[in-house]
This record gives structure tokens, sequence and C-alpha cells, in this order.
């Protein structure tokens, strides 16, 4: 259940479905399109997130090289922040912002190279399992204060995951609560009670799982996860104001319009790994288009050249423009996201798999991805699991890489077979100007290869609830998914499991597949990284045969930024630009 | 979307002159003497705007009919996306390779990006689709106009009260706010949800929902009209010698009325091409992939910084048309009543 992660793709796929217009000129575009590259998926190594060292996870972090300390930050985005109480932050934006005001037990460090390992943030190091994975135990660094000077305690982490249970927290990950052994009966800390599978003893904190889980240090990196000082919880008001251990502390902050963050001189850096904190000061600004934003980025005046956005990217009326002029490239950060989009097709209306196989091989990738903007924009998935995401397996099961536009007679053929030729298809978009183009496509593909497609366009903001019930009557739906933390099981185990079947849940295809229930369940259990990685690889074949979904693309992020922003690095583990690199270069 | 609105000054004098004129055919004796009609038409033809705008429609109109035929011909079809199945006409970014919009021998008018079908024939189409629409509509409309006009004014009394309060609030509806506001309604009521809305009903609301706004101001102009006329001596006369009100109304008053009718009406049109337009850019009206003119138009803006063709075919076409139309009206307004002209 992850419902404002559900919002954050609402809302980047207005950015993809905005993206109708990309360029070209009256003077011809033969040429323009040799000197730009997309960065191919494919190629794009799994963004491998080693588990680091006691050494890696103490301070301070690694220097970026020409950063200077000093100066302000500022950024441009559409959206104010939903949420900020961990317990309630879910959308990456959100999650990219708070690492300068909230610390995890364990974070994603990051170096100037965008490699990425995850260490311990608060703890001391990435934290120890303990009877085969189903214990794990934190030691809390020294050193590490709150913005009032007092010392984050033990108590404190103890309080933060407990407090997860409380009725209040409705928006957040639920992972420990499925988890921690006891977590179905638990109703939160403020009743005085404590929750038994938490133990603390000195600086040490340990939770008992009720089955192994091998990447639940990767699970708490999570910026959901930040630490909630016991002292100062405010329950539901803390979603406001957020007490800091981190480098900044909020200052001010009016919403929907911006927010400022000063320095919080309590923060010692010796014990971050994560944060450099170059900036005195960043000043967050809402409410800019994308195509306000990249306006002022191409213009580059004033305090502009000091700006970036984490959430805003190119906008597709600009993206020729500044992708085929080298001085704006340079200030563009591209980066491959592990989203994966899919059309779910609803297992319980298209019971029979060569149907859904024949939707796989007449999909019109090449004709969608072209119609999104091309391939500056989007990459087309063969797979659920993303190919920056460990666990993914290169294995293209319906020609999309030979065919790319489809294979209609194949598609012919086996809806023959199945003699389900000339079988209804009632396909669900959210409705956009772009996705009434893809429906064009959609639709000259399925009729082609013996289908009778109907495209209904649905309107955004009720799309998830109305794919998510259980009895909805559409065949396939345009849906998406980014794993939590880069783990298979992150990808599969939320959108896969058959246990996960619920009104409101998210395994849109509704697949009950008790062989494909059963690899998850040795998979989640597997405690070699390596082992499982390859595990969730063949589980993603596995369900593809099901042909459950229709693998569509993995958008490609465009991050434009100011001429004197430095540092602007991705961090992988959280799939955002790294705030805490970032610094205001001298003028 | 607003229909236009009927002068009032110029058709009144049709009224004084056609008054004048005893029934047509009492005058068609000798070679000499001229029916109104005849003395029109000559007025006409030495109108010079108007006869070029007269042929400029007429090829609109003959596109129009002849879509299919002229496709048959040239090759291709406006719903096959060729950018997409032949490699080297659109680029990595989906955008035309060739210059200008991707215009070439194969594709006269170029291609559209992202979807890659052709431009020429989809704009014939588009073509026809728009003057289907706005001429059903524009017919419709005078009907519904003419019969409520004449009957308010012939009447009178309560129904011509009644009629007027009508007109009065359809007059100050908002008429595009209405349809994009009430067609999802319509759809939803008449369509199952998960089947697409077939274009026929798009049509027809859009037809019936022009109309429905549309026919208030003819109606109260030929109200008006009727209002003058009922009590002049030729109508007078017909009531002595008895006859019946639909004698009245269809042999004494039509016959005055088709000057300020047909001069409405050729104005109608291109206002409703325009408005047809204009709902099928705001999303509501006419959809992909049902080729359409306000659609093509839609798309062109989105591009028009980059591939300023893909906007100029249709949007030019459709400034030609609907200024040739306007310009048909006025002449045929000048041919029939000629003290109007300045």
């Amino acid at each position: 259940m992850s419902f404002s992660r559900r919002n954050f793709l609402i809302a980047t796929g207005v950015a993809a479905g905005a993206t109708t217009v990309l360029s070209a000129c009256s003077s011809g575009n033969g040429g323009g399109s040799g000197s730009n590259k997309a960065p191919s998926v494919d190629k794009a190594k799994a963004a491998e997130i080693l588990v680091g060292t006691k050494a890696d996870s103490t301070g301070a972090a690694p220097e970026v090289p020409g950063a200077v300390k000093g100066g302000t930050i500022y950024t441009l985005d559409q959206i104010d922040w939903d949420h900020l109480d961990p317990a309630q932050l879910y959308s990456s934006y959100e999650g990219a912002c708070s690492v300068l005001f909230l610390r995890g037990l364990t974070g994603y460090k990051v170096d100037s190279k965008g490699g990425t390992t995850l260490v311990g943030d608060l703890a001391t190091d990435a934290g120890t399992a303990t009877d085969g994975g189903k214990t794990w135990a934190f030691t809390l660094k020294d050193n590490v204060k709150w913005e009032d000077g007092a010392d984050v305690t033990i108590e404190d982490v103890r309080h933060t995951f407990e407090r997860l249970f409380a009725s209040f927290v409705t928006q957040g990950p639920r992972y420990p609560q499925g988890w921690l052994v006891g977590g179905d009966k638990y109703k939160g800390p403020y009743g005085g009670k404590h929750l038994d599978s938490i133990e603390i003893s000195g600086k040490t904190i340990t939770f008992k799982l009720k089955e192994a889980h091998a990447d639940f240090n990767f699970m708490l990196a999570m910026r959901g996860f930040s630490i909630v000082p016991k002292k100062h919880d405010t329950k539901e008001k803390y979603d406001k104001r957020p007490f800091s251990c981190a480098p900044y502390k909020i200052e001010s902050r009016s919403i929907g319009k911006g927010a400022t963050l000063v320095r919080n001189e309590h923060w010692v850096a010796e014990t971050d790994p994560l944060r450099n904190a170059y900036p005195d000061k960043f000043v967050f600004q809402f409410g800019f288009q994308p195509l306000a934003s990249t306006d002022r980025y191409i213009a580059d005046k004033g305090n502009d050249q000091y700006t970036l956005s984490l959430l805003n990217e190119v906008a597709p009326e600009r993206i020729q423009k500044v992708l085929t002029n080298a001085t704006f490239k340079k200030r563009v950060l591209t980066q491959v996201d592990t989203t994966c989009y899919y059309f779910a097709i609803n297992t319980k209306r298209i019971t029979d798999v060569k149907v859904r196989q024949a939707l796989n091989f007449a999909w019109p990738s090449k004709q969608l991805q072209q119609i999104r903007g091309g391939a500056l924009s989007t990459a087309t998935a063969t797979t659920i699991i993303s190919p920056l995401t460990p666990g993914h397996k290169d294995f293209d099961l319906y020609e999309k890489k030979s065919k790319p536009m489809g294979d209609p007679e194949k598609a012919k053929a086996l809806l023959k077979e199945a003699g389900k030729s000339g079988q209804r298809v009632v396909v669900a978009m959210q409705q956009s100007d772009n996705a009434v183009k893809q429906a064009v496509a959609i639709k000259t593909a399925l009729t082609k290869a013996g289908f009778t497609p109907v495209v209904k366009q649905v309107d955004k903001t009720s799309f998830y609830s109305q794919i998510g019930q259980l009895d909805n009557e559409y065949d396939m739906f345009a849906a998406g998914w980014g794993p939590d933390w880069p783990a298979g099981y992150a990808v599969i185990q939320p959108c896969f499991d058959s246990s996960q079947i619920a009104d409101g849940g998210v395994n849109w295809p509704q697949l009950k597949d008790a062989s494909v229930d059963k690899a998850i369940a040795a998979a989640t259990v597997e405690p070699d990284a390596k082992k499982a990685a390859t595990m969730w690889g063949d589980i993603d074949e596995q369900i593809m045969r099901t042909a459950a979904v229709v693998p569509d693309y993995n958008p490609i992020r465009n991050y434009f930024h100011g001429s004197k922003v430095g540092g602007v690095i991705y961090d992988s583990g959280n799939t955002c630009i790294a705030l805490g690199k970032v610094y205001a270069a001298k003028a | 979307m607003t229909p236009p609105t009927p002068s009032a000054a110029a058709p009144l004098e049709v009224t004084d002159e056609t008054g004048k004129t005893p029934a047509p055919s009492s005058t068609a004796k000798g070679s000499e003497s001229r029916s109104p009609g005849r003395l029109a038409w000559t007025r006409f033809k030495r109108d010079r705007t108007g006869v070029v705008s007269a042929y400029i429609v007429i090829f609109f109109f003959t596109i129009a009919v002849c879509a299919p035929l002229i496709a048959k011909l040239y090759g291709k079809n406006p719903y096959e996306q060729y950018g997409q199945e032949t490699d080297g006409l659109l680029n990595d970014f989906a955008f035309p390779v060739k210059p200008n919009g991707g215009i070439d021998g194969n594709f006269w008018f170029g291609i559209e990006p992202q979807l890659g079908r052709d431009v020429f024939t989809f704009l014939l189409y588009g073509i026809r689709t728009s003057l289907m629409i706005a001429t059903a509509a524009t017919l419709l409309t005078t009907v519904v106009g003419v019969v409520i006009g004449i009957t308010a004014g012939y009447l009178g009394g309560k129904t011509d009260y009644f009629v007027g309060r009508v007109i009065d609030i359809l007059l100050s509806f908002p008429s595009t706010l209405f349809f994009i506001a009430f067609m999802p309604v319509v759809y939803a009521l008449f369509v199952p949800f998960n089947e697409d809305v077939p274009t026929w009903l798009r049509a027809t609301c859009l037809i019936l929902v022009l109309s429905a706004f549309g026919w208030a101001s003819i109606a109260r102009l030929l109200r008006g009209q009727v209002l003058g006329l009922r009590e002049r001596e030729f109508v007078e006369a017909a009531k002595v010698t008895g006859a019946s009100s639909r004698r009245i109304v269809f042999k004494e008053l039509l016959p005055n009325l088709w000057t300020p009718i047909l001069i409405q009406s050729t104005l109608m049109l291109p206002a409703y091409v325009t408005a047809e337009a204009g709902l099928a850019f705001l999303g509501v009206g006419i959809q992909d992939p049902t080729p359409d003119w306000g659609v093509m138009i839609q798309r062109g803006a989105g591009f028009y910084t980059e591939d300023i063709t893909f906007m100029i075919f249709p949007g030019v076409s459709m400034i030609i048309f609907v200024l040739a139309f306007n310009l048909l009206g006025d002449s045929v307004r000048d041919a029939l009543d000629p003290k109007s002209k300045r």
C-alpha cells in the first residue's frame, strides 16, 4: 500500500503526458538527432547499491571536487510539499528535499560520480542481521544532536517506529507495520505501550521480523523512516514543522509559496556521511510550471543562476532547444528513472494467457515512444524491473527489440489459436492531450492484430482509485510503479503477490498465480542479496510469461539548473537529485 | 460560438423593396421586365469579390464532398500512421525529417509530427467533417428559427410573449460553457462507460446543441419582420379573401422573408465552422482519430514554435474559407438588397 507513491506517479504521469511538443524546425531535422543520443536504458548499468562498511558510515561526507562553502541555493518547482512528517512522507520529491532536515537510521551515500552506497546515517553502520535476516540491530552514533542541542536518543528511534502505528498515520510507506512481529495488533505509543518486537538497550535498537528480510536496512533508508524526537512529537501537527537533526532546519514556511532552510548549528559534519551541506541557506520556491522554470534557466539571470529543480523537468516545448544547445545541455542532468510504466492486463477479465500474450506482441511500443517525444524522454521497457534496479534480468519475451512496432501477424495467429479473434479490449488511460494521441496508435495497432479495441480516457484524479477496484470493467490500464528501494522485492511483491489483491490495492492485474506467489515468498526470505536479485529477475520473467502486464516505458528525466549551481548529482537510492551535495559556485 | 448578430436595418429595407414588388409571376411578361431574383443575380455577377468568394466556397464544398475520391487518387488515407511505419520520415524527436513539415512528392502538405499521419488527406477529411456538421447545423437552425420566428410574429399575443422570453434566455446563455459542461454528461447517459463514444453521436450532439442555441437570433429577426408585414395591405387582403393562416404564412409572408433568411444563413455557416472548430480545439467536439479541422488546429497549436507548417495548412485554409464565406454573405446581401450598400 503506497498511496503517496501513487500520487507521485500521477504527478509524473502529468509530466510525461505533457510531453507533447518536442521540436523540429522548418529547416529540416535530419541532422538534429544525431548529436543527441538519448541515454539508453538497456546499456545503463543497474545502479548496484552496495552496503557500506562502518568506515563508510562515518563522516564527514567525501568532498565534491571544486565545491565551495556558503551562498544560497534556490529551487523552482510546481508544487509544495504535501507532507513533512516522515511517517506521512512518501513521494520522492518530498524525499529529495527532506534529506536536508531529516535523518534516518540508514541512508544513501552518493559519490561525485553518481555511485551510491547504503550506509548508516544516524546508525554507526548499515545494520547487522542475525537469525537469517529475521532480527536486525542498529547502533546509534555519538554526538548527533537535535536543532535545540539535545542528543538524539535511542528512545527517539524507538518512538519513530512505534508512532508509525498511530491511527493518524495514513500516507507513508507501510512495510514495518506488516513486517514487525506483533505489528498487526499494535496501536501506537500514545497509549503508553511499547511494541515488544522493537527492543532497545544502551545505544542499540533491535527489530524482530516475522520473516526474513535481507533488505530491511534498504527499506529503512526510505526517507519516510527518518527519526522523530519523542519530546517534540506533536502528532498530526508534526507534519507542518518537523524537528531537525540534519544540517539545516526550517526557518520559515509559507504554504504553497515556499520555504527557507538555514543551518542547524548543532549538526556535526563528522557524524554525517551523506551531506556536505555547502550552502548557508536553501530557498524553496513553489508554484512554477515546467515551461516557466525552463525559460528562467534558459535566461539564467540573477538568483536563477543559483537555482535548480527537483521535480520540474525541461518543458517538452523547449526540450530540443535545450538539448541541442551545448551550453544548455551542460546544465541538464539526464537520468533514467527506475519507474516502469506498464499497461496492466486485468487477468480476471482477460483470462486466456494467449490473448494476453497477443496483446504484448501487438503492442505499438515504438509508436507510443514517438508520441511521447521520442527516445530522449522515454525508453521502451521489456521487463517489469527497470534495468537500473538490482534484480533486472535482460529478456525480451515479446520481441520488442527486433520488432518495436509490434508484430500484428504473430498476435493475430495467437488470437486465432485461442479462438478469440475480434476480442474486445477496453483500455483505460489517464486523460491528457497526449493520451488521446496515444489512443490513436493503440487502436490502430490492436485493430491490425485482430482485436476490437476501445480506449477510454479516464479522469486523472480518480484514475488510480478506479483501476484499483477489483470489479472494474476495464481490460487494460496504464499504470506505473517505482520501487521504494532498489530491490526486486519493492517492485514485484506489492504489485504481483496475490496477497496484495484488495480494493484500492496496487496488484492491478489481479494476478493470482500460485507459482509466482511461491517464488516471491522464496525470494523474499533469501538472505544472499546476489542470489535474491537473480531470483527476482526470474520472477519478472515468470510474470511476463503469464503476460499480466504489457511493459511500456522507463522515463528519462531531464533536470535543468542554473549556471552557478555545482554538485548536481543523482541519488539513485532515493531517485532524485542529492541536495546534500549541491553547492553555490563563486560568482 | 456566438451566431452572427442580425443587423436589423438591412432586412427591413429589403421588405420595403420586395413589398413594393407584386407577386413575381405577374411581372414576368415582357422580355424587359425581370424578376427580383434575376435582378439580384445580375447585381451579384457584377460584384467581383462576391464571385471570387463564391468560387472559393464552391471549391471547398467540392473537395469536401470529393474527399474520398481525391484521397483514393492520391493514394493515402487520413488514418494510417505513415511516419511511424516508414523509416526516415520522422526523426528521433518524432518530428518530420524533411524541411517544411516533411513536404515532398509523396506528402504534399507534409506529415504530422509524432503520429506521422498524412496532413493532406487529414485536412481534406477534416474539412469534410467540419462542413458537414456546420451545414447540417445551419439548415436545422434556419428551419427551426424560421418556423418559430414566423409563428411568434404572426400569432402574436401570449405565444409571442412566451417565445420572446425563451429567446431572451437563450441569447444570454453561455453556450460554449454549456457545451463543455454538458457534453460529458450526455455521453455518459447514452454510452456505456466502457464503450467508445461513437462519432455519429458526437456529431449529432454538436449539431443539436449548435442549433439549439443558434435559432434564437434568426427567430427574433423574423418575428420583427413578420410583425411589420402582417399589418400590410396584401396580408390584410389575403385575410379578407378568406385565406387560411397556413396559406398566409407560406404564400404571403415567407416569399417576403427569403432575403433575410438567406443572408442570415450564409453568415451563420462560417460562424458554425469556427464554433465547431473551437469546440474540437477545447476537446469537447469531434475527437481523434476522426479527422476534423478544429482537431488539426489544436494539434498544430502545440507545435507552432517548431513546426509551423503543420499549423499553417489547416489554419490558413480555415481563414480563407471563413473569410470567403463571409464576403459571399455580404455580396448576397448587397445583391438582394442594393439599398444597404454604402
